[in-house]
């Protein structure tokens, strides 16, 4: 019981980063592997220009 | 036997959810439990997303699961990446929901609890959810193409020309209308302004953080302002006590109008990481936190519903805007129940991370329903106010007067007994001078919202702090639809004039930059500036002209998916776009007839303008007001024909699309769909 209760609490947790954005660079990085990547500074920042730069919250 | 226990459950559910609603409907004389309202929505919206997304899904749309959706074909690890489903639906919904379903539910509230509530729950299950699934499937279908794209290469390039332009058109009067409802909220509050000022170096200590020390590290960053926005909301009461610092924060409507705008100007301007991503960031948090937390309130407190079901203001004379329940009350509550705007979601992030295509029905569908039911929250708060304090707050100076006494008098007069005594004691207890003549809607539901989390935690003891806990939260995510719109319609307008001038393309110009931010703020500036100078609110003009612009826009969708199940052969089906098109083209041409031509000078924009020109003509405005009365005049006439260029663009797009049915239907032409080719998904036995 405990244990499945620490395995929802973890999915929690990763479906929580997911959605704010805090897990994206890790996703990018598996996504890449072992391939060239950008920096997470860089990735951030391009991130947040691709995502302002069309409509992304409503009224 | 399984399939007989299944439908026996899904008949309680419905019972049960009918029930609820006939009890709102129909109960009378003794006063109704806000958890009526929250189990008769709820049930609703679960029989509506078994079956009739369920029909939607499988008949009209055959949703394919074998198919690879964009995420995964041009699965990049950046925009477009496959993503589990509920972290989705949070993205989508945090996306959809602002100040839109809690605002305009307030506002209707002023014809009673039952046509908003109705029309929430109706408009979301037969309109708003269906606009926004076939949207966003049709896009899934279309590599993530946005809605403009899709209707330029499904109904033709004037299409696509008639849907940016009122995209434009709507963002400069959505963006005018939430920065008013800002406004009219924290004027003569120093406690409000106070906190909301703070969340504006919180945002950019946030922005650093993951700019330069930690970067990417949104959950770090996000706790951190939302410990610091927490004290900001206490310290605010210490600065509203302070003979010092009061005076800095109490600030008039035209001063906070001239600050939103000099905000509005320099987030469009500078770099994004610093202060639109964080307070996007801390703004998302904030509001799935509250949302959840009013639902949870609600069932715990289970507020008694004072309003009326139907008030006197059914006829038209209403305080808070004037106009009948048809169309005006469809207008007033479009997110919530149908928004335009949501196409525009539908259409941009959410299909590029969809890993099936049946996921479009939990996300599309289901992230609507769930708007709606913030809607009917908002609705129970209002509605669980004493009317006399709901209309106290909600009606503009020019109309009950400006002291509590003259309001007392007026609103008396309607069969609402007000004490002046009572609104003085609600004002002191929320740690406000006066809560009268707050029209907007955000002040209303921000009392509503505190009477209900005061009932859970803190009681009376911390009502000063919960409504303006309330009012910040409202704040923060209108100015996070501030930034980020101005931002978006920099870039239109950008896009735009590069067709005359190529080198206005170049988004990393300063010259451009600062050029456009000028252009599209001047535009949204302006509107806000008359709105807060308008002697009846502001609202009564700028709300229905936003309700009309969002709702043309969802007409357009609506167009635009019409369009393409003709296209696809599903011609019997067609209904399910075409009956809530005609329902919104219908309200939205009414409600333009009405706000332009109306004769009655509160409903009418010309009849203002001519009655306001008599009334300087015979000498009933004072020298001093003449100049201020004039500007009043010319913008009633620009907000006329502001309406009537809305109504002009849906008929032109109504006009362009049936000419194309007609030649689909009647086989004159050819009818291609822009549908990228079928691959089969790797992922068909399971989820990644």
């Amino acid at each position: 019981m405990t244990a499945r209760v620490r395995s929802a609490l973890r999915t929690l947790w990763r479906r929580l980063r997911e959605w704010s954005g805090d897990a994206a660079y890790d996703v990018y990085a598996a996504r890449v592997g072992g391939g060239e990547r950008v920096s997470r500074e860089v990735f951030y920042l391009e991130s947040l220009r691709r995502r302002y730069s069309r409509p992304n919250r409503c009224c | 036997m399984n399939r007989l226990l299944s439908s026996l459950v899904w008949l309680a559910v419905a019972l049960v959810g009918a029930g609820a609603l006939g009890a709102i409907a129909l109960w009378r004389g003794e006063p109704v439990n806000g958890v009526f309202f929250v189990v008769g929505a709820g049930c609703t919206y679960l029989v509506a997303y078994r079956f009739y997304s369920a029909f939607l899904a499988a008949r009209v749309l055959s949703l394919d699961a074998t198919r690879a959706t964009p995420a995964e074909r041009l699965d990049d690890g950046r925009d477009f990446v496959p993503t589990n489903r509920w972290v989705v639906l949070g993205h989508h919904f945090a996306a959809i929901a602002g100040p839109g379903p809690l605002v305009g539910p307030t506002l209707a509230a002023q014809f009673g609890y039952l046509p908003g509530t109705l029309w929430l729950v109706a408009g979301a299950v037969l309109g708003g959810g269906v606009q926004d699934f076939v949207i966003l499937f049709f896009s899934l279908r279309r590599d993530g193409r946005s809605l403009g794209q899709i209707a330029r290469d499904e109904v033709g390039r004037r299409a696509g020309l008639l849907a940016m332009v009122s995209v434009l058109a709507i963002m400069v009067i959505l963006l005018a209308v939430v920065a008013l409802v800002v406004v009219n909220a924290l004027k003569h509050s120093p406690w409000g302004a106070f906190t909301l000022a703070m969340t504006i170096p919180i945002a950019m200590l946030m922005g650093l953080y993951m700019r330069f020390w930690r970067p990417g590290r949104v959950m770090e960053a996000s706790a951190i302002g939302f410990v610091l926005i927490l004290l900001a909301v206490v310290a605010g009461q210490w600065v509203a006590l302070s003979p010092d610092w009061a005076p800095v924060f109490t600030l008039t409507g035209p001063a906070l109008a001239a600050a939103v705008i000099v905000y509005g100007f320099a987030a469009s301007a500078v770099p994004v990481w610093l202060l639109l991503a964080p307070r996007d960031y801390l703004s998302a948090f904030i509001k799935v936190g509250v949302v959840l937390a009013l639902a949870a309130g609600i069932v715990l407190v289970r507020p008694t519903i004072q309003m009326p079901a139907l008030t006197r203001f059914v006829d038209g004379s209403g305080p808070v805007f004037a106009g009948t329940i048809f169309p005006f009350c469809f207008i007033t509550i479009a997110c919530g129940a149908v928004s335009g705007f949501h196409a525009l979601i539908s259409s941009g992030t959410t299909p590029k991370l969809l890993v099936r295509e049946s996921d479009a029905r939990l996300v599309g569908y289901g992230s609507m329903l769930m708007e709606s039911f913030v809607g009917v929250m908002a609705m129970v708060a209002a509605c669980a106010l004493e009317p006399v304090v709901y209309f106290a707050i909600n009606r503009p100076a020019g109309i009950v007067g400006a002291t509590t006494e003259e309001a007392a008098t007026t609103i008396s007069g309607w069969g609402f007994p007000l004490d002046p005594a009572t609104m003085h004691q609600l004002a002191r207890s929320v740690g406000e001078e006066t809560l009268l003549n707050r029209t907007g809607g955000a002040p209303s539901l921000a009392v509503g919202m505190a009477h209900i989390f005061s009932g859970t935690i803190g009681g009376e003891r911390l009502l000063g702090i919960w409504y303006h806990f309330a009012i910040m939260f409202e704040a923060l995510f209108i100015l996070t639809v501030l930034d980020a719109g101005t931002r978006v319609g920099r870039f239109m307008v950008q896009e735009l004039l590069s067709r005359a001038f190529p080198r206005m393309a170049h988004t990393g110009s300063w010259t451009s930059t600062l050029l456009t931010s000028g252009i599209i703020v001047g535009a949204w500036g302006y509107f806000l500036y008359q709105g807060v100078l308008d002697p009846l609110g502001g609202i009564n003009s700028l709300w229905p002209l936003f309700g009309i612009a969002n709702q043309i826009l969802a007409s357009v969708a609506l167009v635009v998916a019409t369009t393409i199940l003709l296209k696809m052969g599903r011609t019997r089906y067609v209904w399910v776009t075409l009956l809530p098109m005609a329902w919104l083209v219908t309200v939205t041409l009414t409600g333009s007839w009405q706000k332009v031509f109306h004769e009655n000078p509160r409903i009418g924009f010309l009849a203002q303008a001519r009655s306001l020109e008599q009334q300087i003509a015979e000498g009933h405005v004072p020298e001093a007001k003449i100049a201020d009365t004039r500007r009043v005049v010319f913008n009633n006439r620009l907000d006329a024909a502001v309406t009537g260029f809305f109504a002009l663009l849906i008929l032109a797009l109504l006009l362009e699309a049936a000419l194309q049915w007609y030649r689909i239907l009647t086989g004159q032409r050819t009818a291609p769909l822009s549908e990228s080719p079928y691959v089969r998904t790797k992922w068909a036995e399971g989820s990644p």
